[in-house]
């Protein structure tokens, strides 16, 4: 079976929202577009269970044609997302964001997307007919898809980027792709922890392939662990349907001894912390104090009921985004029973979003020329907390970062394929295939997603994040190098797959834990008991590791400040957060 | 507590290797709400590591529709059907198995 060879102006990694725009973007600067989608077209990736949110400034979406909230200003709606990200924001990227929204909702409405409601800062939308519109603009643009086809590794020539080894899944064929730019848009990691709120692709290449690259990644430490996530029984277990359940139709959350465990907390930020999006932090932390103080449920969270919501008003705020207790294709109506005659289910924090990864710039250029990133996968505008719309992130990312890629692209002049460099890559990813004997991956990955969970969790401390790196060393150096797939099938060898995947999601575990413990202090969804100040003297610092040889060394540098100045001093944690709650604009809405 | 375990039968072929198709029997733990998906990766971890099944991109939630097979010979994904006893998992189609319960789909890719 011959590989197959091939070329083309930009190279987009990862199909998900992000990488779709990316595409067409590159499409609009007249640059040839090849996008690679790790699983089936408009399927897979995050964006399709999304929601969806789309947010972006009262004022522009009231113009766009929906009440929003025409008193908003670009400015309040970036009052609000530094605040949210405690500070920590790369404020050049949040001007971009608020800037370049509109328009992107604009073209999606032109595209035919439905809007299932509305209010001051959002619409919601559904993240598969997304998909479906992303799809058919790539199509009608002419960019070139392949799925089930994903990238290992990225190759340069004379320091610039000339392309990266595709993966053909279905037969095991490496695809050697000559490109002038690379656009990386492969999303997060949530294969590292298990349980989880992602699909089975993401387990974070992108970033890592990235980072072997020579470029910089950043705030791998700052990990949003969505609450309220369905953990028992396994056959929903993963699913958001219940923390957006609680969003919209509010209920009640206890413990293993049946106490309403937020009522220890101040009601302002449990207000706050239950009716917004900001409970994504809020509750995380919450359930996970319980857990930790053996007050858990059996599955290691805790229990969610309607309480005191009258049955009528539940099933009237749900309905919209649950016809009939469907969500997607799961039938939830034996949930719902439950809940309407007073039972729980158990919920708790499963990681959700990643708001740290490759750094870019506003142009969303990585440190090496011609690699760009965009959406998920990047260090975004979030700072340490995301509040605001990883949807609306993922497209100002992608069409910057295509365009920008593909104008690139058009300026540089064509190189040869660097045969060799391939060839290489090509021997080091069968080593796993050709190894007669060793490891079963299953094995350690689970042992490595479950002692994420653990360690790297809503709440940290040094005894634990030492640990885990130390134990992730132990996989790199022993365990790693002999895992072997018992079949030596190159067709559809998901054994194979797995042992690609579990190295990379490793380095980013790694990565994140030293940042972890290299940041002494707590803010937004990183929380170190051992550290529970939020300190704005010494740590309005973005995290950086750096990448040599594989060994990895954490540093810091100033967070990127354009016109908000972050306030001096320092303030516990919970106090931190309720003042960051306090200083939102006097704009309605769930972000 | 009692420990009850189910019989899984599942679909074997590599078509680049095999000439016909064989079934292999596993015995997997019954856990209540336990989705053929989760009896799949049961036996991934566990049992035989070389079971392929669409995973490397599927969403155990019933969105991507990647998982659609046949369970007790009616069609259905494997992540959203529910095991209450012994069950058989097969490809669909059968014609165009790609390996075990892995299967082309309607339409080529691009």
């Amino acid at each position: 079976m011959a590989d197959q060879n091939m070329q083309t102006d930009v190279l987009i990694v990862g199909g998900g929202g992000a990488g779709f725009r990316a595409a067409i973007g590159a499409r609009e600067a007249g640059a040839k577009a090849l996008m690679l989608s790790k699983g089936p077209l408009a399927r897979c990736g995050a964006t399709p269970m999304a929601g969806a949110d789309f947010t972006l400034d009262g004022r522009s979406l009231n113009k766009l044609g929906f009440p929003g909230a025409p008193e908003d200003t670009g400015e309040k709606f970036f009052n609000d997302i530094i605040t949210q990200g405690y500070y920590l924001n790369n404020q050049m990227l949040v001007e971009q964001y608020i800037r370049k929204a509109p328009q992107r909702l604009k073209e999606l409405l032109d595209w035919g997307i439905k809007v299932i409601f509305s209010e001051e800062r959002a619409i919601f939308t559904s993240g598969l007919g997304l998909m479906d519109a992303l799809l058919k603009q790539a199509r009608t643009v002419g960019v070139d898809l392949l799925e089930d086809t994903m990238l290992l590794d990225l190759v340069a020539h004379d320091g610039k980027i000339a392309g990266g080894l595709g993966f053909d899944i279905r037969t095991g064929e490496f695809i050697p792709i000559q490109a002038k730019a690379v656009v990386m848009a492969t999303g997060g990691w949530h294969k590292a922890f298990w349980p989880n709120t992602g699909m089975r692709d993401l387990s974070g290449e992108g970033i890592a392939m990235a980072h072997r690259a020579g470029a910089a990644i950043g705030n791998m430490e700052f990990i949003t662990f969505c609450c309220n996530v369905i953990l028992h029984p396994p056959v929903w277990r993963g699913s958001i349907a219940t923390y957006i359940t609680s969003l919209l139709c509010g209920g009640e959350l206890t413990n293993s001894r049946g106490e309403r465990f937020l009522d220890q907390y101040d009601p302002y930020v449990v207000e706050k912390g239950t009716t917004m999006e900001w409970n994504k932090g809020f509750i995380s932390y919450a359930t996970a104090k319980e857990v930790r103080q053996g007050k858990g449920s059996p599955h290691g969270g805790i229990f969610y009921g309607l309480g005191t919501i009258p049955l009528e008003s539940f099933e009237r705020n749900a309905a919209p985004i649950f016809p009939n207790w469907k969500y997607k294709a799961m039938d939830l109506a034996e949930m719902a029973e439950t809940l309407k005659n007073g039972g729980t289910v158990e919920v708790g924090p499963a990681v959700e979003y990643f708001d740290g990864g490759i750094v870019v710039n506003e142009k969303f250029e990585t440190s090496v020329p011609g690699l760009y990133a965009a959406g998920e996968c990047t260090l975004g505008p979030f700072g340490s907390n995301r509040v605001c719309s990883a949807i609306t992130e993922m497209l100002v990312h992608g069409a910057d970062a295509g365009q920008n890629a593909g104008a690139y692209a058009k300026k540089i002049g064509a190189f040869a394929p660097p045969v060799e460099a391939f060839k290489s890559l090509e021997e080091k990813e069968q080593v796993p295939l050709q190894k007669k004997e060793g490891l079963r991956v299953a094995e350690v990955r689970r042992r490595v997603q479950v002692t994420a969970h653990k360690q790297l969790g809503p709440i940290r401390n040094e005894k634990e994040l030492t640990e885990l790196i130390g134990f992730l060393e132990n996989v790199q150096k022993n365990e790693l190098p002999n895992v072997a797939t018992v079949s030596k099938s190159r067709i559809y060898n998901k054994e194979w797959i797995d042992a690609i995947e579990l190295e990379n999601v490793v380095h980013l575990l790694k990565a994140a834990a030293l940042s972890a413990l290299n940041r002494t202090e707590s803010r937004g969804v990183h929380y170190r008991e051992d550290y529970p100040v939020s300190d704005n003297d010494h740590w309005l610092q973005e995290s950086r590791v750096k990448w040599d040889n594989a060994f990895l060394k954490v540093g810091q540098c100033p967070a990127i400040i354009t016109s908000l100045t972050p306030p001096k001093g320092k303030m516990p944690f919970l106090e931190m957060m309720k003042t960051m709650m306090q200083s939102r604009s006097n704009i309605g809405g769930h972000h | 507590m009692q420990e009850k375990s189910i019989k899984v039968k599942v679909f074997r072929f590599d078509p680049s290797q095999e000439k016909e198709p064989n079934y292999q029997t596993y015995q997997v733990p019954f856990e209540k709400g336990m989705s053929a998906m989760s009896a799949l990766d049961y036996i991934y971890q566990n049992i035989d590591s070389t079971i392929a099944y669409y995973d490397h991109a599927g969403c155990d939630l019933g969105i991507c529709a990647r998982c659609t097979g046949v369970i007790n010979g009616k069609p259905g994904l494997f992540c959203q059907t529910i095991l209450e006893g012994d069950a058989t998992l097969e490809p669909l189609p059968k014609s165009r198995v790609i390996k075990d319960l892995v299967a082309k789909k309607g339409e080529e890719r691009n």
